[in-house]
């Protein structure tokens, strides 16, 4: 998307002395475009390419990314909110804003002859005390639904329309819930995203079990079955040739087809005995036996497993099948020589859902759902896109906070009380290097600042209530953005996770100083920049 | 037996030209009338499906890999028609960013508008006109069929050109997402025979599409076929001034790198392999374009190039693709790799054009050239000591002089097989004959001699007629002549210092690794050495 015009991509052959100015000029560019998305009321933005094709977002990387920036400090900026989301999933936005307004207040200084340097210096000093201010500030929290709501309601509101905010959250923490056992870290990979383009549904739902994007093969196999044996299973069940059979050599259809059926009863073999294991299990009861194999399966072998009222799935993914141990028991097998009843998982009930050409089986009902997957159903892609999208961050926010086992409040409560903190500090250093620090804890500000004048209230205004507030109250105090007033954000359930503004505070130092120091960087070479 | 699917892997922005040529053949050729008889199943390349509104569609089984901004005015999710609902989307302050909408060429514009019928019979002059794959592409493609690298994008200072780049990128969520989607073609097939990876060599796309034959070889126990192409040409291949001769020549040592590092992994991970590149040498540069009999093709246009690789992949996989279904690709895979030989060179004769006033026997008993040439780069194929797969299209039995009183062949295959016999000492040939010549449709470029009437055929008349078809011959090649290739490989790579390749150690690169992959060359190369008995 060819947005930001404002970056000169020619800036890559500018001199050292002029880098530093482009280099501010392009983060300032960049925080421009980005200021408006930050927080519930940001803007969201929908990109639109050459051939029509819909992106969706309001998330500082999704967009650094789909936009096109070629200037090499905005592919630092980027880089480092890739980090950030790699690390945290979250903060993107702010990320790109604070480097941004780092580079503002230096600018500041360095135009009245200040070296960049000493900024830098100050920046480190004064993000240490800011991460002892955050560290202070940690609201420890017992795992429990009531607090991990908050903390995933904040966050997806930030990324989501409300009303779906409310389902997704409930839906991300039950999936959490669901898969966690005693204090072992959670694997959110054991939370399948399941996407379902519908064109009249938008839908969040968490089913206990798994949705395999996938169906039987067969016409004849059943839709639906209840009180269902699960064979999962990693057995090639199709003809494949296994002999090597020269082409030279054999010249017409009759020859080659009996080799074919030599081999092919090599495959009947393995159905025969899963068939075997079926008739043992199942005959005389009102069981029913579902087979899911990681490998293929042939017509002539789904047709044998249809006639005994069986359903096969082929190629399933790998994944799938550790979770489908998971969810159903029973061990994932890689023969079918030794099979006995304590192989087989359990369901209570599995069907077929048809959507266009797109089929889907449920497995639900299982013994104990470790592995539950998260149904979003939407009318078209970039929707589809969006909250998916959406969810990965919420399941993030739940995981940061269960690992955390403390969150921070938000509304701005973090930046205004770091600032006070600083401005403090900063009387306690000497020399300039306490200039630095000055210029930190004003650029904190740009958090608050943004979230008030996205929702309309005048940002200095606004800072000056809620530092007043600040100084008064021993509770962290943020904005409300339906009144413009001062709140204590954990009354309200507005929550950030910790290790999102730890993260903040990290990358955006390191990135700044670099553009800082663009000239003894350059001196060096680019180079030295990777990594 | 039933059709025996192929899944088609397209990887870096030459091999997708090359492809858009040979999805432009496949569907231009298809007979909707019901009328012709028709030698080849569609099905094996292409699966029948439902769009959202319920509508029949038939896309190719394919799955493409390309940077952002190569698309241009097709969208990401393949431009088949689809219901699109725009519900109210929610949210108080939304900002429409809206890239300007793509231009389309004449003969995009065409398709939309016109006939079938009115575009094939219309002259296009579409050099000008082309700048990426997709201004001439005229299949519609499955919505999963398009994977766009948004990391990277032509021509930026985060390029991708190092093996080690795709390597990685293959790890990441992009490998995850494309091998979901392979799962998802796969598992729709009942009986299939393999895969088909084209992929350029020359950068990060090598180690993308090395990262994917990878989990191919560890998921299905499939053939795999590659074809590792070289592009015809790059834009820094005539440098003028000192620096842009500095800019060149690293690139070649990146380029050579990336494809001795392609060759180095495919002895390991494909069933069989064939380089491809319409320039002579292919590394360190291209090299000088291949001369064709009645061609004059710009090796600079990825256009033109592209439609001589993809004529010659269309018809050598014809043999495995015939409706008659004897014979498969692991087939073709077993025959051409005997002795571990997992490299083997293809070549192309296009088009086959001999004397309209002269039959085909009369045509072989006078020439004296080789009937064929190398599409596979540093490398001569000997006519001795060797197996080939051999695929003829168009040379109908009416082109042939019976010779009634001593009948040596019966049939054109007999007179093929009876002249390789003669031709290659201590060598098998096998040879398909198709009736059918290859079509020759917009947007194929013109470019063929004058010297061609309509059907390709040489003709002394002075004609204006556009060749509408023609003959051509394709095959693979294998044998001791490629030690040659391997060899010259090895040399110009083993000239490199590792320390001077900054820009793979800046990706993970160690020269361990450098040596390693160089060993296994040599290595491989051992295979070819021998004298080896047929
Ligand atoms: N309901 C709310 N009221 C006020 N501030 C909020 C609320 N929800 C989130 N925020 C603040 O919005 C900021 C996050 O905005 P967001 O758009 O998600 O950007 P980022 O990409 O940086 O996470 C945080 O500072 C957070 O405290
Ligand atoms: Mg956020």
């Amino acid at each position: 998307m060819a947005a930001i015009s404002l970056l000169n991509p020619k800036a890559e052959f500018a001199r050292a002395a002029h880098a530093l100015a482009l280099n501010i000029s392009a983060a300032k560019g960049i925080q421009d475009v980005m200021k408006t998305n930050l927080g519930p009321k940001g803007t969201m933005k929908m990109l639109v390419s050459g051939a029509g094709d819909i992106k969706i977002t309001k998330d500082g990387n999704v967009l650094l990314h789909e936009m096109q920036i070629q200037h090499p400090t905005a592919s630092l900026i980027a880089r480092a909110s890739t980090a950030q989301d790699d690390a945290t999933g979250d903060g993107t936005t702010s990320t790109v804003l604070l480097i941004g307004e780092l580079l503002k207040q230096a600018e500041i200084y360095i135009s009245e002859g200040l070296h960049p340097r000493i900024i830098t210096e100050g920046y480190d000093l004064a993000r240490n005390k800011a991460l002892e201010v955050l560290e202070s500030m940690k609201l420890p929290i017992e795992i429990n639904r009531e607090n991990l709501l908050d903390i995933a309601r904040t966050s997806l509101k930030t990324k989501v329309h409300a009303s779906l905010a409310d389902v997704l959250t409930d839906a991300c923490v039950d999936a959490v819930l669901a898969i966690r056992t005693g204090d072992k870290p959670v694997d959110l990979h054991m939370i399948e995203l399941m996407q379902m383009q519908h064109k009249t549904a938008t839908e969040t739902t968490l089913v206990k079990g798994l949705v395999l994007d996938h169906g039987a093969r067969h016409p004849d196999m059943p839709k639906r079955v209840e009180n269902a044996y699960i064979l999962t299973c990693n057995v090639s069940l199709e003809y494949e040739k296994t002999t090597v059979n020269s082409g030279f050599f054999y010249k017409n259809a009759e020859e080659r087809d009996k080799l074919v059926a030599a081999e092919r009863d090599f495959i009947d073999q393995r159905v025969k005995k899963i068939i075997a294991l079926k008739k043992k299990v199942c005959d005389g009861t009102d069981k029913t036996f579902v087979i899911i194999n990681q490998k293929g399966i042939d017509p002539l072998s789904l047709d044998a497993f249809a006639k005994e009222g069986m359903i096969a799935l082929r190629r399933a993914k790998r994944r799938n099948m550790e979770r489908l141990a998971l969810a159903c028991g029973g061990s994932a097998m890689n023969s079918v020589d030794d099979l006995t009843e304590s192989c087989l998982g359990y369901a209570g009930l599995v069907y077929e859902h048809i959507l266009g050409e797109e089929k889907y089986t449920f497995v639900e009902e299982c013994k104990n759902p470790l592995s539950v997957t998260i149904l979003i159903k939407g009318p078209n892609k970039h929707t589809l896109i969006q909250i998916k999208d959406a969810v990965r961050d919420g399941l993030r926010a739940i995981n940061n906070a269960i690992e955390d086992k403390a969150v921070i409040a938000g509304a701005g409560a973090f930046e205004i009380k770091a600032n006070l903190e600083l401005q403090k500090y900063k009387d306690s250093v000497k020399g300039k290097a306490r200039l630095g620090i000055q210029a930190y804890a004003e650029a904190l500000l740009i958090i608050p600042k943004m979230l008030a004048v996205n929702s309309g209230y005048d940002a200095q205004d606004t800072i000056v209530k809620l530092q007043e507030e600040a100084r008064l109250s021993p509770d962290a105090i943020g904005l409300d953005l339906s009144t413009g007033e001062a709140i204590k954000p954990r009354d309200l359930g507005i929550l950030d996770n910790y290790i999102v503004k730890k993260q903040i505070l990290n990358s955006c130092t390191i990135i700044a100083s670099n553009l800082l120091l663009v000239d003894e960087i350059m001196r060096a070479g680019m180079s030295s920049l990777k990594g | 037996m039933s059709t025996r699917e192929i899944l088609t892997l397209q990887f870096g922005h030459y091999s997708n030209h090359v492809g858009t040529h040979f999805w432009n053949i496949q569907e231009l050729g298809f007979d909707y009338t019901g009328t012709e008889k028709s030698e080849c199943n569609n099905d094996v390349l292409y699966r029948e499906g439902r769009n959202t509104k319920g509508e029949i569609t038939y896309t190719p089984r394919l799955l493409i890999s390309d940077l952002r901004d190569t698309l241009k005015s097709l969208p990401a999710t393949g431009g088949l028609p689809d219901e699109d609902v725009q519900e109210d989307f929610e949210w108080s302050a939304v900002e429409k960013i809206q890239e300007p909408v793509a231009q389309k060429n004449e003969y995009l514009a065409d398709i939309d508008t016109k006939p079938l019928n009115e575009i094939v019979s219309k002259k296009y002059q579409l050099e000008d006109q082309i700048n990426t794959w997709t201004d001439y592409l005229y299949p519609r493609l499955h919505s999963r069929t398009i994977n766009i690298v948004k990391e990277y994008q032509q021509g930026s200072n985060e390029s991708f050109d190092i093996f080690h780049t795709g390597q990685s990128l293959w790890k990441q969520d992009y490998g995850e997402s494309f091998s979901d989607k392979i799962r998802n073609y796969v598992e729709e097939c009942d009986s299939m025979q393999g895969f088909h990876v084209n992929f350029d060599c020359v950068d990060g796309f090598a180690g993308l599409a090395l990262g994917c034959i990878e989990h191919l070889t560890d998921e299905y126990s499939k053939s795999i076929l590659a074809h590792p192409i070289i592009p015809s040409y790059f834009p820094d291949n005539d440098p003028t001034t000192d620096e842009e001769k500095e800019i060149s020549t690293g690139k070649d040592t990146q380029r050579i790198v990336n494809i001795a590092f392609s060759m180095s992994e495919l002895t390991q991970l494909a069933t069989l392999f064939v380089p491809l590149c319409t320039g002579n040498k292919g590394w360190r540069k291209p090299g000088k374009p291949i001369v064709f009999d009645y061609l004059n093709y710009k090796p600079e246009l990825y256009y033109h190039s592209a439609s001589i690789l993809a004529s010659a992949l269309d018809t050598l996989s014809y043999k495995y693709r015939l409706k008659s279904n004897i014979y498969t690709l692991s087939d073709a895979c077993a025959d051409m790799t005997g002795y571990g030989r997992k490299m083997a060179a293809a070549s192309l004769r296009l088009p086959f054009a001999i004397p309209e006033d002269q039959y085909i026997n009369e045509f072989l008993e006078i020439n004296e050239k080789s009937l064929y040439t190398s599409i596979t780069p540093s490398c001569d194929i000997a006519p001795d000591k060797i197996f080939q797969l051999i695929t003829i299209r168009g040379i109908e039995e009416y082109l042939m002089k019976k010779d009634e009183r001593n009948p040596k062949y019966s049939n054109v295959k007999e007179m093929f097989e009876l002249y390789f016999q003669a031709n290659h000492f201590l060598s098998a040939t096998n040879v398909t004959i198709c009736e059918k010549p290859l079509q020759i449709k917009p947007p194929f470029p013109n470019i063929f001699s004058e010297k061609l009437n309509r059907h390709g055929f040489v003709t002394n008349e002075k004609n204006q007629t556009k060749v509408e078809s023609c003959a051509l011959m394709a095959g693979y090649h294998n044998g001791n002549f490629l030690s040659n290739t391997i060899e010259n490989l090895k040399k110009e790579v083993g000239r490199i210092k590792f320390a001077k390749l900054h820009k793979f150690s800046g990706e993970g690169c160690e020269a361990e690794e450098f040596k390693e992959r160089l060993e296994t060359l040599a290595e491989f190369q051992n295979n070819y050495e021998e004298c080896l008995e047929l």
